[in-house]
């Protein structure tokens, strides 16, 4: 046998140096359920359904935590990891609030009701206390309702691991935990930039998007388009949502080549302007010191003869061109080129850069 | 980053010069600032994290996972009265009442907070204001907390290895040494390999409950190579039931230091650190003075024992928090990290404090090992009776004529135990059932009560022997209830990290909290209680992320294996069996 192969459910599978037994079985398309997991985080081994049965183990491992090793033979999805798989969505479902969960309509399926579903399983057994843990954070972007919290901790271990943020931590013990800043104050007075990276990795509805929590009211289905953010020279990739072809969020994509899932309070956030009424619908032109609408003929017609002319008396260097970083990138593109190739000026750029 | 100091505070700043080169110190630091401020403030906190570069976020969420960390200031201290199994079997409600009325010299703020088992179980009710420790023994009988209690003489013909010359004063130096002590570190020395052989002849297994051979773990400590190594002592003593490190420690505390000084010198581990739980300020005290004697003898220190090898012994305070006695948690809690236990592997031996080789022992096991170098590994191994190795302590409360703490052969019946050496009930009343391990490692029911006590019978039994301790309960007692109370102090303890134990403990509490209510004529909720207790005990005992939750089924398992009709009783809705007391625990929160 070579050094790196295992045996999971009766298949010989290579796995590479350093590989979970849950990456291995994943990479083969095995269904292995998780909810504190995101693969961008250390192994943590909380949530425990990802529970195999090992060769020669009395008792299952969780295979996130578990390192594949030569010669290993692993078990998953048996009729017993399944029953307490099951049971485990049940308890976590039990802790609760006893309501359809509005985040769902907004935002779509959460992790842990795709594993209900997955389970058929709803919140009928091992009914008790539940979290009663919200918290009123004022901050404008990021909702925290702990009544929906699982206690992954995936939002205080992206924090850490992935921002170095640190602003959140879990405090208490068993059943009385928590996820709170230092001193519990409000994230404003935290260290948190508010990223969105805790909302984003969250398995349930107990962090969201404010402003996404609130568009549900829009009719039809959440359409996601991928693009690049436009804000920074770093160029983040993201996924625009929208509803009805309104924007209604962004988030980051896992797989984009810059930002492996992460951005900044702007990138994910600060997209208002897209919306607002204030935006300029018609060209203006300033007539007698008035600022009046004009037709777009007009508007090109005059810019045109004015460029022509400030090029004609003052020459190439008299141009220069900035491009709005709210602006999409075709926008950018376009400017660019048309202060190249028909303005003669190199003197282009982008308040992006900066 | 928000800092909010302005000032400096002198006293934080002055702790953290003092103690931050020594072992370990995080707990020391958080300690020595609450002691002198009466609680950890903000500013002394951020100060705390900025010199052990830890986030303040991390710093403070992991201050509030501990029971006797204040973040706010407190004129007066609260009342805090034991809660648990033992404890519970009398009416804490009025006890409560009568505490607070009564004159003790303490000031107090006159509310009673109910706290965790602090190991006293065979002085019940203990009562702890401040720091100050009170014994409830009876109505209108309030009396300062003696020191443990010493052990009765052994039975006739009876030998024993921890406790054979601890009534003869040995917990002074000038005792210790009178009957033999710091003997052993010189052989451990000179020769490692004997010890090893000598440890691994005798037997000795982990007296904290996991059992795994002393012998063998030295030797892998030994044989790495990384360092520096250390020598910890787990006297986190903290499940309930179990008192028996707190007797070793007050009255044997050099066998302990010298056990731990031979694991030094075996292993090459220069540092030992005892993580004793906060709840035993008396032996925080009497502890330091055996080192400092030790110290001052040149027994430890740059030149132990004459070795011409360096051993020295730190005290480091837990803060109360049951899972700190999990050898990995209590890593993390030295380490001033979140104390959740490990994942394992890997093991202490090889990545322990600091990540660094660790010999982890419990007091027990360290208290052998003097003997065992003296009189030989094969002497202590036929201690034991039949093919058992050894003898062990058990720490024996509840409804017993002599609650206390008695060292008998492994593989000695439960009956003897109890009947012969505990005196049986005081009122002549039937044995019902005891509590194992403590609490955690489930029931035996009267008519298993002939069962050896050595771990693999009690296995077999479906419950575990664990750390000792026993718990007894007389014919008059709610199994439910005692069950209920085995598993609420469970659910209080459980870390919060993996999920099983987190919401089973809990769920399983409230499941038995709606059964005894159901007998008081509450509705039963659930459509099938033992159907989801099945399901609730299978995950916590196959999924557990740590022996917390994976122990936690042998309560309820066995309550249905011994008492199968009282449950059944119990969810038909018929009280049969009688609690002694009205007592009625808050749910599990």
């Amino acid at each position: 046998m070579s050094d790196s192969v295992m045996n999971l459910d009766g298949q010989e599978v290579s796995f590479e140096k350093g590989e979970t037994v849950l990456e291995v079985a994943r990479r083969q398309g095995t269904f292995v359920p998780t909810l504190c997991w995101d693969e961008r985080l250390d192994p943590y081994g909380s949530c425990r359904l990802c529970v195999v049965e090992v060769e020669g183990r009395r008792m299952p491992a969780s295979s996130c935590t578990l390192h594949a090793e030569k010669g290993m033979v692993v078990r998953t999805g048996s009729e017993k990891l399944r029953r307490m798989q099951s049971t485990l969505v049940e308890m976590v479902l039990s802790e609760n609030p006893d309501d359809e969960c509005p985040r769902c309509r907004d935002l779509g399926s959460c992790e842990l009701h795709d594993l209900a579903t997955e389970f058929k399983v709803g919140r009928n057994r091992f009914l008790g206390a539940t979290s009663n843990a919200s918290k009123d954070d004022s901050n404008p972007f990021l909702l925290r309702d702990y009544d929906r919290c699982i206690s992954c901790y995936r939002c205080v271990r992206i924090c850490d691991e992935v921002e170095a943020d640190h602003a959140i931590t879990m405090t208490g013990r068993g059943w009385n935990k928590g996820i709170a800043t230092a001193f519990d104050g409000l994230l404003m007075g935290s260290e948190c930039t508010l990223c969105g990276q805790c909302i984003y990795t969250c398995p349930t509805g107990a962090l969201a998007d404010k402003k996404m929590v609130h568009q549900g009211s829009i009719p039809g289905e959440v359409e996601v388009t991928r693009s690049v953010c436009p804000y920074c020279g770093t160029g983040c990739s993201i996924n625009l949502h929208s509803r009805d072809g309104k924007m209604i969020g962004v988030t980051p994509v896992l797989d984009g080549p810059v930002n492996e899932g992460a951005l900044c309070v702007k990138g994910q956030f600060g997209f208002d302007f897209v919306n607002s009424e204030d935006r300029l619908t018609m060209p203006l032109i300033r007539k007698e010191g008035e600022l009046t609408s004009v037709s777009w003929d007009e508007a090109l017609d005059y810019t045109s003869a004015r460029f022509k002319s400030i090029r004609a008396d003052h020459g190439p260097k008299a141009f220069y061109a900035i491009a709005s970083g709210r602006a999409p990138g075709e926008g950018a593109y376009m400017l660019q080129k048309f202060t190249r190739a028909v303005m003669n000026s190199n003197q282009v750029d982008n308040c992006s850069r900066g | 980053m928000k800092t909010g100091i302005e000032v400096k505070d002198p006293v934080t700043t002055g702790i953290l010069d003092r103690l931050m080169d020594q072992p370990a110190p995080f707990l020391e630091v958080l300690h020595a600032i609450q002691d002198h401020h009466g609680y950890l403030s903000e500013p002394a906190l951020r100060l705390v994290a900025e010199r052990f570069q830890i986030p303040i976020s991390d710093l403070y969420g992991t201050v509030t996972f501990y029971h006797f960390f204040q973040l706010e200031p407190k004129p007066l201290p609260d009342i805090r009265i034991c809660e648990n199994s033992a404890c519970c079997l009398h009416d804490l409600d009025a006890i409560s009442k009568e505490v607070v009325d009564a004159d003790l010299g303490v000031a107090h703020s006159g509310q009673v907070e109910k706290i965790s088992c602090p190991g006293r179980c065979d002085m019940p009710v203990p009562i702890l204001i401040g720091e100050k420790f009170f014994h409830h023994a009876r109505a209108g009988a309030i009396d300062n907390m003696t020191a443990a209690t010493m052990p009765l003489p052994p039975q006739t013909g009876l030998e024993e290895c921890l406790f054979r010359d601890i009534r003869d004063g040995i917990g002074s130096l000038e005792g210790a040494r009178s009957h033999g002590a710091w003997q052993s570190p010189k052989l451990a020395a000179s020769d490692p390999q004997e010890v090893l052989s000598q440890l691994k002849e005798s037997g000795l297994t982990g007296r904290g409950g996991a059992g795994f051979p002393t012998g063998i773990k030295w030797d892998a400590v030994r044989n790495e190579s990384r360092g520096p190594k250390y020598i910890v002592c787990n006297a986190d003593e903290s499940e309930v039931g179990c008192f028996k490190d707190r007797l070793l420690m007050a009255h044997s505390p050099h066998a302990m230091l010298e056990g731990m000084a031979c694991a030094g010198l075996v292993t090459g581990a220069e540092i030992g650190i005892v993580y004793l739980r906060w709840e035993y300020p008396e032996i925080l005290e009497s502890l330091q003075v055996a080192i400092d004697e030790a110290t001052a003898a040149g027994l430890l220190g740059e030149d132990a024992c004459g070795t011409g090898r360096p051993f020295r012994i730190v005290i480091r305070r837990g803060a109360g928090a049951y899972i700190c006695g999990e050898e990995t948690s209590l890593l993390n809690s030295l380490e001033g990290k979140h104390p959740f236990p490990r994942e394992k592997p890997p093991f202490p031996t090889t990545h322990g404090l600091f990540d660094l080789p660790t010999v982890v022992n419990n007091v027990e096991t360290f208290c052998a090992v003097p003997a065992i170098l003296e009189k030989g590994g094969a002497w202590f191994n036929g201690l034991g009776l039949g093919d058992h190795a050894g003898t062990r302590v058990f720490s024996v409360s509840g409804d017993i004529s002599r609650p206390g703490n008695y060292e008998v052969p492994v593989g000695t019946s439960l009956r003897e135990l109890l009947e012969t050496h505990a005196g049986g009930t005081p009122d002549g009343k039937t044995i019902q059932g005891v509590t194992m391990a403590g609490i955690s490692g489930g029931f035996v029911g009267a008519a298993d009560l002939d069962v050896a006590l050595d771990p693999a019978s009690l296995t077999d039994l479906g419950a575990m022997l664990g750390a000792g301790g026993i718990i007894v309960h007389d014919e008059t007692r709610c199994m439910i209830q005692a069950a209920r109370e085995s598993m609420h102090f469970l659910a209080q303890e459980s870390c919060g990290k993996c999920f099983p134990c987190r919401i089973g403990t809990v769920r399983v509490t409230e499941l038995l909290d709606e059964l005894i209510e159901h007998s008081s004529g509450n509705p039963v909720i659930r459509a099938n209680p033992l159907e989801e207790l099945a399901d609730l005990e299978e995950v916590l005992e196959e999924t557990s992320a740590c022996g917390l939750g994976m122990a936690a089924p042998f309560i309820t398992r066995t309550l249905k294996k011994y008492w199968p009709d009282v449950v059944q009783n119990y969810i038909d809705g018929q009280k049969t069996s009688n609690p002694a007391n009205p007592r009625k625990g808050d749910s599990g929160e």
